[in-house]
């Protein structure tokens, strides 16, 4: 049986707010395979940030086990945890987080610097991954100078930049119009079936039936584990 | 991908990321550097300056004969008694000396006495050395015009003088003074040489004295402290080339000290003093000033470093969210650590930069100014550059170490 990409067990986060501990999750046990596409749905509050935040490796569980590609995270040092977080998963925000005043090529690249790639190697790959996005004509571009979708494609390129195994994308479309959106989750559409791992977070309904899987979050659990009813295929753009 | 090529690879992508954080904030970066410019500006100078002032006391002593002894006959280390009893030099010691002493190429019997001259209404009043030929070898002086003063005049005791360029200057002006009669303590003289100029060290003109036969000092100007017809107050001893002083001044005080029948135990009735001593001396109080001098410049580049700080502070709190991001897609803690340490570092090695340039034009003005020589050399290039880099990476290493230890979620959320 292979290795799942992403196995949580009994997954715990607790929060100290004004010194009452909230539950952020309340014990979360999932399993996501190779090859998925799941969007994590819920309410704002529900938890489903939070569990981004662990699968990301972007903050560490109280209680309970997560394991990426095998991996259990929870012996695992920063640096090691920085290293997953560069090698084994892309990051897509609901902001874009580009660099302003720094070109699209060189937002691209920054993963790399990370993974050790020299300055040659860093351009070759960023400009290969921007022109796969469609953005060949844009790489000497800074943020202010493209549009949302544009922006969102730049980023999308920045997260595949190291060859991830999962693109993890919180809210991607939650600054985007309707058109746009549908194109953006056309290109998650596109690398999925490429055969990359998609995970998003969203709590909008539509754009969860882009997903193969649906898992919704309440009060911290997922109360719904279940494929996609009447799944929505992006038009090729 | 090899180790070192990556972390070369980084520092680049460090320099980089700095230039473009330090342009996006231009005033404020022009300002923090500005501190630091004039902290590395205040250091470079009183480093210059102090080397200035050691190579001038060098270069002073080297004027009087890089190879000499000075023997006076004061009794040495008279400091805790007084010591009335004065100690006397004559003209057979320094016979004994040039004939026992190895090593002792000449010797130069001075009497010293201050001069008034006059010329004409003019009046200069000047140390004056009673001397022999030798004194020109042994002090290493010759004349710029006319003659020195020869065995001749010794012989004669003549009523000849020899000018330091200062003297001349003050009593004749423009006017030429070779062959001119002036009163020397109310008796007339002729000059017949000017001396070649020494300059000046630590604000002492070496130009302003003259000299006359010391026969001629003798007869006319000998005062109460000369006891004998043949003492002496200075006799200078010029030593061959490459002989050690120690041993020539060993020698010298076995020899004074059995002529003088001085019982062991008993303090020498004469000084001897080596031109080593003296640049081991003074190069002591030199080095003392220097580090006066740059412990007080340094204050100003400690403001400046602190200003470093302040301002690393600022902007790792603006760019919290730029460290999360940074840190979500793979950035190391220690990655962030040496972005902030080299933007602290390139502000810094930029202000060292520009304070070492404007050093460099300041030590002219100084030179000019002053009189003070502040030389600015590749040393203190590199030492003023290495300084700078030392204090970004000192004072931006507590706001460095602070970045990298946020959390990379909660740097993300931060606005």
């Amino acid at each position: 049986m292979p290795i799942p990409l992403l196995e949580t067990h009994d997954l715990v986060k607790d929060y100290v707010v004004g010194g009452e501990v909230v539950h952020a999750l309340n014990g979360v046990s999932v399993k996501i395979e190779r090859g998925e596409f799941v969007a994590i749905m819920g309410t704002s509050g529900s938890g489903k940030s939070t569990f981004m935040n662990m699968v990301g490796c972007l903050d560490v569980p109280t209680q309970g086990s997560l394991a990426i590609d095998g991996i259990d995270t929870r012996t695992l040092e920063s640096d090691e945890l920085a290293e997953i977080r560069n090698k084994k998963i892309g990051f897509v925000f609901q902001q874009f987080n580009l660099l302003n005043r720094t070109t699209a090529l060189d937002n691209v690249a920054v993963p790399l610097i990370y993974a050790g790639f020299g300055v040659t190697a860093r351009r070759e790959r960023a400009r290969a991954k921007l022109e796969a996005m469609g953005l060949g004509n844009r790489l000497d571009h800074t943020p202010a100078k493209l549009s949302g979708g544009q922006q969102q494609r730049v980023a999308i390129a920045r997260a595949l930049v190291t060859d991830p195994l999962m693109l993890l994308a919180d809210e991607p479309t939650g600054a985007l119009d309707t058109q746009t959106s549908e194109d953006i989750m056309g290109i998650f559409q596109q690398l999925n079936d490429d055969g990359i791992t998609v995970v998003i977070v969203t709590h909008e309904t539509d754009i969860a039936q882009y997903a193969a899987r649906q898992i919704l979050f309440r009060d911290g659990k997922v109360v719904d584990d279940r494929p996609s009813q009447h799944r929505k295929r992006a038009a090729a753009s | 991908m090899n180790k070192v090529a990556r972390i070369f690879s980084s520092w680049g992508v460090n320099i980089a990321i700095a230039m473009t954080a330090l342009r996006t904030n231009l005033m404020r970066s022009i300002l923090t550097t500005l501190g630091v410019m004039i902290g590395v500006l205040a250091v470079i100078l009183a480093v210059a300056v102090g080397e200035g002032a050691k190579s001038s006391v060098v270069d002073s002593i080297n004027s009087l004969g890089s190879n000499m002894a000075i023997i006076f006959p004061q009794p040495e280390n008279n400091g805790g008694r007084a010591t009335i009893d004065r100690g006397r030099l004559t003209m057979r010691d320094a016979n004994a000396i040039v004939r026992t002493v190895p090593a002792v190429v000449e010797v130069a019997p001075q009497l010293r006495s201050t001069l008034q001259i006059i010329v004409s209404g003019r009046r200069a009043s000047t140390p004056g050395i009673g001397a022999t030929p030798a004194y020109g070898k042994v002090a290493n002086i010759g004349v710029d015009a006319g003659r020195f003063i020869t065995e001749s005049d010794v012989r004669t005791a003549a009523r000849v003088i020899v000018l330091g360029p200062s003297v001349a200057t003050k009593l004749f002006g423009t006017f030429e003074p070779l062959g001119q009669m002036v009163r020397v303590n109310r008796v007339p003289f002729t000059v017949v040489g000017i001396l070649e100029t020494k300059g000046s060290s630590f604000g002492q003109d070496n130009d302003d004295l003259a000299l006359v036969p010391i026969s001629t000092a003798r007869q006319r100007f000998a005062t109460s402290t000369v006891q004998g017809p043949d003492d002496l107050h200075v006799l200078f001893v010029g030593f061959e080339d490459g002989e050690d002083l120690a041993n020539g001044k060993k020698a010298i005080v076995r020899l004074l000290r059995q002529r003088y029948q001085v019982r062991k135990g008993e303090i020498n009735p004469f000084t001897v003093r080596t031109t080593e001593e003296f640049m081991k001396e003074t190069g002591k109080v030199t080095q003392i000033f220097q580090i006066l001098l740059v412990s007080i410049a340094s204050i100003s580049l400690l403001v400046g470093g602190i200003g470093i700080m302040n301002i690393m502070l600022v902007s790792v709190t603006e760019r919290t969210r730029e460290i999360g991001l940074r840190m979500a897609l793979g950035a190391k803690r220690s990655d962030i650590r040496n972005q902030f340490l080299v933007e602290a570092a390139v502000l810094c090695v930029i202000g060292g930069i520009i304070g070492l340039g404007c050093a460099a034009m300041l030590s002219g003005v100084i030179e000019n100014a002053a009189g003070l020589k502040a030389p600015i050399g590749i040393g203190i290039t590199i030492f003023a550059i290495a300084f700078s880099a030392t204090i970004g990476l000192l004072f931006g290493g507590y706001p460095a170490v602070r970045a990298s230890r946020l959390s990379p979620i909660e740097a993300l959320r931060s606005e």
